[in-house]
């Protein structure tokens, strides 16, 4: 398994500053959770962290391969679930799976194999060659999860995988989560859920206005934010978010 | 895990793009849509044909209005290059390629290779027609015409490329003043297709013809209606065809070494249901102290156009399109007939359709359905805040063409109404047009927030529409072109002492008509908003 390290990362978009200076390190097979506000920039550490974004300054290193210097290798052992996934709508689901898994480079038999017993676990065998346009947002979802672990990832980067869906889709979706934890994957897991992150992370970070401003378990979390020992992680993230409005925490 | 090659992994790339993007029901549009531009192309090109051969002015002109059509093309590419459209991804493309270990100058590729084909099986069949018609007019083979289409296929996929590479390259210092070199690039282009317009005036020396030449569009051109007129074969063209390859292999390999590093950033990400919004003008400018609901409503349609960049492209297509007219004014190209000048009407009137298809989109329904406004007021404001701008753009182009007109036409009074009657006529065109355009985005168009369609019965809707709306568009606007051609047998009828009642009896017709016609449609319009469910 793999380790991600994030060293000084900027990203500006002309004068605004998206990324300020963030450096994270995650360990083999860990779950980390991602929280902050609207805004914060979890997204652009996401993007930037997949290869989407390219960074002004600072380094991000996933099993030793750079993203910048060295993308193919880096990308091939990650797996990206976006915010909002964009299927290609024109396509069936079988057609859109090949597609992903072939530009990952799974072999053509794996594929098949994998493809189905992906639509098996996740009960849209069904599915198969309906347009992915006329499919409900949560079996887009569940679609999109499983192109995204086609290839096996060893590095997981998960962005908001449970926003708007619908209680059933979000246990299959938690479930999924947990089977990944348990294989041993690396997890970057950026939500607003904070009891999913509670359960599911081993560490938490917290980024506000591009800076990271807390990092730990939710024991040191409390610690930081001066929160009573059996404080919810929603009182520890307001106290936190709020305080590096004025002067940023040292973590 | 294998590590598809380069080719492997192109091909993959442009299949599935193509499987995504050609349905049945897309090919089913294309065909009916080619139907339309080769009727369109074929009426075009024998009026065109017809005319020249009538004043006399040979394959020159030929190859200065081809020169020009391309030149527009060219524009409206360079435009989009540096809109950081010049390489259109989708979000999903960003989500699943971007994120893959595919290198970046392979997507480069596959995505020039997709929109090559793309370019080659739309554009292919109408411009094989407009050069066979050419052929036929000029009695060479008809594989001349398949060597001319072919010559341009060439300078389409040019076109392409050097719009992809004014994107990539946006991640240079080139990006920083993207506005001035944007403006000098179109500008240049402008200029150097414009100029051998001015053969037209008498005087002017013929050496200025091959200054076009230098652009991909006019060697184009100049191949092109070289071959079909049969005056091709001399080394002057085999030459013109070197350098229309030398713009082919130029902007690949620069294309190929802008490519190698991380451009992905640089890209308009297109999204259905969002438009493009122009920052430069992000200030907040609607202030409804003390205004009426309808001002603020068009207040409002007035800053979307100009942060859509609505606006701007109708004032640069104005533009080119008044100094071509004026030009061609200029060289007494109209002084034959009023009817000649339908065409030309026709293609002034068609603005309107193109501003408004889309109009709907912009719009978020459920704001509009859960508020107290009546729709077909609401529509109607919004129209005119959208007809203001289309027709300040397009009344100085039909004076522009009608000053010399009228003034060439005044020892012959039955002509002249027809050229008077035609120029308020060509305004009213667009207007209607623009106004047919919204009632059918008012029914048929698929708003943002509509998750009821799918994307193929959209599709489907989207044919609908467009047969409809140019059926429609047709019926609507023919009783004004019937005007215009009526006038002279009017006027010749009534004789010269009643013209003046008959051109105001006429115009007053005209405007009388327009303006029911108007109110028809935007009922129309009003009405569809208010049955729509797709909230």
């Amino acid at each position: 398994m793999v380790e991600i390290l994030i060293e000084k990362l900027t990203k500006r978009y002309g004068d605004l500053v998206a990324l300020d200076n963030a450096s994270l390190q995650i360990s083999s097979g860990e779950v980390f959770g991602l929280l902050g506000p609207n805004g914060a920039g979890k997204s652009t550490l996401l993007k930037t962290l997949v290869g989407i974004l390219k960074p002004t300054s600072g380094t991000v290193r996933v099993d030793g391969y750079d993203i910048v210097q060295d993308p193919e290798k880096a990308k091939k052992i990650i797996g990206y679930l976006p915010e909002n996934p964009s299927l290609y709508t024109g396509l069936t689901t079988q057609e859109f799976l090949q597609f992903v898994g072939k530009i990952r480079g799974v072999d053509d038999d794996r594929l098949d194999q994998e493809i189905s017993e992906s639509l098996k676990s996740f009960s849209l065998e069904e599915k198969r060659n309906s347009l992915i346009g006329s499919l409900s947002k949560g079996m887009k979802q569940k679609v999109a999860i499983i192109a995204t672990s086609l290839h096996r990832p060893e590095v997981l980067v998960l962005d908001e995988p449970l926003t708007a869906l619908d209680p059933k889709t979000r246990a299959s979706v938690k479930e999924w989560i947990a089977s990944q934890t348990k294989r041993g994957v690396t997890t970057i897991l950026s939500t607003h859920d904070l009891d999913v992150a509670q359960t599911h992370a081993n560490r938490i970070g917290i980024i506000d206005r591009g800076k990271i401003i807390a990092i730990g378990g939710i024991e040191s979390l409390r610690k930081m934010a001066n929160a009573e020992i059996d404080a919810r992680l929603e009182d520890v993230f307001l106290r936190l978010t709020a305080e590096s409005g004025e002067e940023p925490s040292k973590t | 895990m294998s590590t598809p090659g380069t080719l492997q992994t192109i091909w993959v790339l442009v299949r599935y793009w193509v499987k995504g993007r050609f349905t049945k029901t897309t090919l089913f549009g294309l065909l009916i849509g080619e139907a339309f531009s080769m009727i369109f192309i074929l009426f075009g090109g024998s009026t065109f044909l017809s005319f020249s051969n009538r004043v006399g002015l040979g394959t020159g002109l030929s190859e200065v209005a081809g020169s020009l059509f391309l030149a527009f093309y060219l524009i409206g590419l360079i435009q989009s290059g540096f809109n950081g459209s010049g390489l259109p991804v989708s979000s999903s493309d960003v989500d699943y390629v971007f994120t893959s270990p595919v290198p970046p100058r392979v997507v480069f590729a596959a995505k020039v290779l997709l929109n090559s084909l793309t370019t080659v099986l739309v554009g292919f069949p109408p411009i094989f027609v407009l050069y066979l018609r050419f052929a036929s007019f000029y009695h060479t083979p008809w594989s001349t015409a398949v060597l001319a289409g072919l010559v341009t296929l060439v300078f389409l996929v040019i076109g392409l490329l050097l719009s992809a590479d004014i994107t990539l390259s946006l991640g240079s210092g080139l990006g920083k003043r993207r506005k001035l070199w944007r403006n000098l690039f179109i500008l240049l282009v402008l200029v150097l297709s414009l100029l051998p317009v001015t053969l037209l005036i008498p005087g002017i020396p013929a050496g200025i013809a091959d200054v076009t030449r230098i652009l991909p569009n006019g060697l184009a051109a100049t191949i092109g209606v070289g071959l079909v007129s049969g005056a091709s074969g001399t080394l002057a063209y085999l030459v013109d065809l070197l350098l229309l390859f030398v713009w082919l292999g130029g902007f690949l390999m620069l294309g190929i070494r802008l490519s190698r590093g991380h451009f992905y950033e640089l890209l308009e990400v297109s999204a259905p249901g969002v438009e493009k919004i122009d920052r430069a003008t992000e200030t907040s400018r609607l202030n409804p102290r003390g205004k009426s609901v309808w001002s603020v409503v068009r207040l409002k349609e007035r800053i979307m156009i100009s942060r859509t960049r609505e606006a701007r492209a109708l004032f640069i297509n104005a533009l080119f399109l008044s100094g071509f007219l004026v030009i061609y004014a200029l060289s007494g190209s109209f002084q034959s007939s009023p009817t000649s000048f339908l065409f030309i009407l026709f293609v002034i009137g068609s603005f309107g359709s193109g501003t408004a298809t889309r109009w709907i989109e912009k719009e978020r329904l459920w704001i509009l359905k859960t508020s107290a406004v009546s729709m077909r007021r609401y529509v109607k404001e919004v129209y005119r805040a959208r007809v203001a701008p289309l027709l300040l753009y397009l009344t100085p182009v039909t004076v522009a063409v009608g000053v010399p007109l009228i003034l060439s036409q005044l020892a012959q009074p039955s002509l002249l109404l027809g050229i008077i009657l035609a120029l308020p006529g060509a305004l009213e065109i667009a207007a209607v047009t623009m106004a047919g355009g919204m009632y059918f985005a008012s029914k048929y168009g698929q708003s943002a927030a509509d998750d009821i369609l799918s994307s193929q019965s959209q599709e489907l809707v989207d044919i609908k529409r467009f047969l409809f709306q140019t059926t429609i568009s047709l019926i609507m606007v023919s009783p004004l072109m019937l005007l215009v051609l009526s006038s002279e047998p009017l006027a010749v009828f009534f004789g010269s002492a009643s013209l003046l009642l008959l051109a105001a009896i006429l115009l007053t017709v005209s405007i009388v008509f327009t303006g029911l016609i108007l109110n028809f449609l935007l009922n129309r319009a009003g009405d569809a908003v208010s049955k729509r469910e797709d909230l």
